[in-house]
Order: structure tokens, then sequence, then C-alpha cells
């Protein structure tokens, strides 16, 4: 089943992401993907945090090629109408459905701090964008030779504080046309439920995003990331654990358990340990795992 | 106003180089309310070009070296202007073009134009209108997302403020939450809501 009918269903959904090379060796991003296989779907990041890398739609091919269902990400940030429909229908053209519409990090804090950023498109218009292709028609008002056919996501940040704004923009991205969304990372399952209980009445599938902290230096480094906020709790497990990958990887598994009482599921960010990803599902599964 | 800022003195004195004998012209509307074209910069950057050897013939304010207009009446019958063997331009890039229009001169501009600035105190200026052509303000609660959001965002926030700061400077207010704090103040959510703003049609060239 696609993830997209998948998206209709009970299920509790499971994505991760992959960040393309940085480069043209794609030795090891294939190496990560090849423990992804039983996920619902793989993300493939756009630039992100406006580094420059292989782009999202090649790397997304290469994952359909492995039998992994990839979400490509698109972010507003770089290109302008002309070339955010291309790339959309060049997505289609390669048999990738699924898209995450994004806005993408600004590159100020990035290794490109001084380029032209284009911004063309906003999120919502380019939602909607990704929509209008599929009726057969381009935003120049121009008939399609074979109309697209998307699963078209978007991006909400339920730590983002004020909340409800939050929750504003996810209606106003629901009504434009996302039929899901992935979301910025969170830390704790229960300051999540407070924002999706907002949003839950929308009857669109939400996966939380996650992140798996694999060392002190890491979780310092993710501290210092726009909108993250690591729990003083979760920061003294790290700090004091004899090996905090694997304490990482456990408040991962604890996480996902917590979820899966109430949420759609949930995406999982390991950024570069994607190897541990199944270990995390798995311990998501086990009972008992609470100390 | 538009603001404008100094070039530094080795990128003039570069500029400079084939010429002998200088003329300057300044602009008496923004450069020299903004203090980059007044009557202290413009004896400033004489004194900077004498004691690198150049000779400056003189020195002219326009009341706006944007008017044509002006430009032509006041300079085409200058005779040091006439002349210098090229001018210092001490205005905004519109005002050095319309001078280099009604003139044959080489134009060298000592100037960059930065933005158009709202001025909150003397020195202290906020870039609040991109002079976009299709101004959405009546929307947006009187502040603009297209210049104010570093993603010129003009549907609504993106997801990376941080109690109500930007994501791409801690220091600064989120357009967005500013807008959301009035939109709720006067009772606008609902419209906020169900409000598009489609995408601009751009007119630069
Ligand atoms: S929308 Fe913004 S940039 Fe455009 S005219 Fe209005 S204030 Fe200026
Ligand atoms: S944090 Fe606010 S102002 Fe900054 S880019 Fe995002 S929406 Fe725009």
């Amino acid at each position: 089943m696609k993830f997209k009918e998948k998206l209709k269903t009970d299920k509790f959904l499971i994505t991760a992401e992959l960040f393309p090379p940085k480069g043209t060796d794609v030795s090891s991003f294939l190496n990560r993907a090849a423990g992804l296989k039983s996920l619902d779907a793989v993300n493939v990041t756009d630039n992100q945090r406006a580094s420059m890398r292989a782009g999202s739609l090649a790397m997304s091919r290469l994952l359909l090629e492995a039998g992994i269902e990839p979400v490509m990400q698109l972010a507003a940030r770089d290109k302008n109408r002309i070339a955010l429909q291309s790339e959309l229908l060049s997505a289609n053209v390669l048999g990738i459905e699924n898209v995450l519409i994004i806005s993408g990090d600004h590159p100020n804090a990035g290794e490109y701090a001084g380029t032209k950023t284009v911004y063309d498109l906003d999120t919502l218009q380019l939602i909607k964008t990704a929509r209008l292709l599929e009726t057969g028609a381009d935003l120049a008002g121009k008939k399609l030779h074979g109309a697209p056919k998307f699963c078209v996501g978007a991006v909400v940040n339920p730590s983002a504080e004020p909340n409800d704004l939050q929750a504003l923009m996810f209606e106003k991205k629901a009504a434009a046309g996302a039929e899901f969304f992935q979301t910025q990372t969170i830390f704790d399952a229960q300051d999540f439920k407070t924002f999706f209980d907002k949003v839950k009445r929308l009857k669109i599938k939400v996966l939380p995003g996650i992140t798996l902290i694999k060392s002190v230096k890491f979780m310092q480094f993710l501290q210092k990331l726009p909108g993250v906020n690591i729990p003083q709790k979760i920061q003294a497990r790290i700090n004091s654990a004899s090996d905090p990958l694997a304490e990482g990887i456990k408040i991962c598994s604890e996480t996902i358990k917590d979820l899966r009482s109430f949420a759609d599921g949930v995406h999982i960010m390991a950024i570069g340990m994607e190897e541990y990803i199944p270990e995390i599902i798995k311990g998501s599964e086990e009972t008992g795992i609470r100390n | 106003m538009i603001i404008t800022s100094k070039k530094t003195s080795e990128e003039i004195l570069e500029s400079v180089s084939g010429a002998d004998t200088l003329y300057i012209v300044s602009c008496g509307s923004c450069a020299s309310k903004c203090g980059t074209g007044d009557q202290k910069a413009v004896s400033e950057l004489k004194e900077f070009l004498e004691k690198n050897g150049k000779t400056v013939l003189g020195n002219i304010e326009l009341d706006s070296a944007c008017d044509m207009r002006l430009a032509k009446k006041d300079l085409l019958k200058n005779e040091n202007f006439l002349k210098a063997d090229a001018v210092i331009t001490l205005s905004c890039g519109a005002g050095s073009q319309s001078i280099a229009k009604v003139s044959e001169k080489i134009i060298i501009p000592a100037l960059n134009s930065e933005y158009v600035g709202s001025t909150e105190r003397i020195g202290v200026y906020k870039k609040f209108c991109g002079i976009c052509g299709e101004c959405i303000l009546i929307e947006t609660q009187g502040i603009c997302p297209r210049t104010r959001c570093p993603k010129s965002l003009v549907n609504g926030p993106c997801g990376g403020f941080v109690n109500g700061k930007c994501e791409t400077d801690q220091t600064k207010d989120c357009t967005w939450v500013l807008i959301y704090e009035k939109l709720k103040k006067n009772g606008k959510l609902d419209k906020f809501l169900n409000q598009y703003i489609p995408p601009k049609q751009n007119k630069e060239y």
C-alpha cells in the first residue's frame, strides 16, 4: 500500500529522513537507506540548513529504485515559480508522488550566508501550486499535457511559541491542500499532545519529528538550532549516561512508545545514525521499557 | 528615505585612480539627511581626496539628485563640473544615474544604496518597506511581511520562531508573531485563517 493510502488507515506510520551527500558519492546514502525498507516512507531533505548538496529529486529516485517510498522535500527558498513547478513535474515523471513543502532554513546562518534567497512563492502558495498542477494547469494558466498526482505534506512546529499561531498555520496549510504533516523535532510526547489536541479535529495525519541525540556534543549543537528546546530531564539523562548514544536510542524508543498511545505516527530524524532506526523502533514496541 | 552608506576609502581611491581632477555632487535630500551626503561628508571626502593627491575643482549640493531636471539645470552650465576628469556622487544610485543620464561625465558613486528606511531617531532606521508594487499592509495589520520576514512569507509564519523571535536572528521579533498579536487584539484571527494572498506579480523589469 502506498503512503498516500496508508494515510487513510489507522496504521501508526513511521517515516525517517535522509540527507543527500555533499558530492557525488551516494554509497553512504544508500547504506543508510538500506535499513529503512520497512518504514512507511523516507524523506529526502532539500539542501537542509541551506547547505549545498545533491538534489532531493535525484536521491528520492534512488530510494524508489531501492524499494523505498520517498518523500521529496521541496524548499521554497531556492527556486522561483518556474523551477518549483518544473521540479514538481519532474518528480512525478520519475515516479515520485510524495512531496513535503517547506519554506527552508534561511541561509543567513549557513555556509551560503550571502546567497540570494528566492522565496518567490511562500509555503501556502506552493502547496496550492502543487494542487493546481494536479488539475492539469499551471500558474500561468497553461494546460499541461499529462497532469501529475501528488501526496502533499507540510510542516508545523508544535513547540514554537505562540503555539496557537502554529495551530492556525496547520489549519491554513490543511485548507490549502496539505494531506499530512511532519513536524519539527519534539522531545516530549506529552508536550506534543497539547498541540495535537488543538488540531486533531481536522483529521489530518500528523507525524511528530523526533531526533536521535547521539552524543553530548551533538546535543549542544542541537540546542543552538532555531526552535529547538531540549527539556532539562533529557539533557540530564544524556549528560550522565555512560553511553550517550544508547541513552539517546532509549529516549527515542520511549517517546515513540508514548506516541503510539495517541499519535498518528512518528518521523525519525537520526541525522547520520540511521542504522539505529530499526533498534529504536524495536525498542518502542517492547513493553516495560520504562525504568 | 533612501538609506545610503559610505563606500570604504580603499574602494573610492581605486575608483578615482584614473582621474586627477574631480568634482563632488551631493544630494540635499536623503543622503544629506542620513549623514552620508551632508556638508560634513562632503568636506571629509574633499580632504581625503586632496590628501591623496587629487585636485577637487569644487562641489555642489543638488536639492534632489534623483531629479534629472535639477541635475540638468544645476550641472550642465557649471564649468568645474564640466572640466573635471570625473564626478564623485554622494547620493543614492538613482541620483548617481540621473546625473550620468543628463551629462557625459564619468560618475563615481561614493555611497552604497541600502534600503528605504523609516527613521526611528537620527542614525536608527528601520527597513519596513521593500517598495514591492503590490501593497498588502491592509491584510497584515500594517506590518509588512514581504520586507520584514526574511523569508517574505505573506500567508503566515514558518516554524522557526522561538518565543516570538525570528529564526534568523534571536534579537529580532518574528514579523508574523507581531502580526499575529495585532490580529488577535483586533479580533481578526478568523479573517486571517480564511485569507489567502496569491503569488505576487513581479514587475521589476
Ligand atoms: S507590501 Fe510591503 S514592500 Fe510592498 S509596498 Fe506594502 S509595505 Fe512596501
Ligand atoms: S521566524 Fe518569523 S520573521 Fe523569521 S523567517 Fe520565520 S516567519 Fe519570517
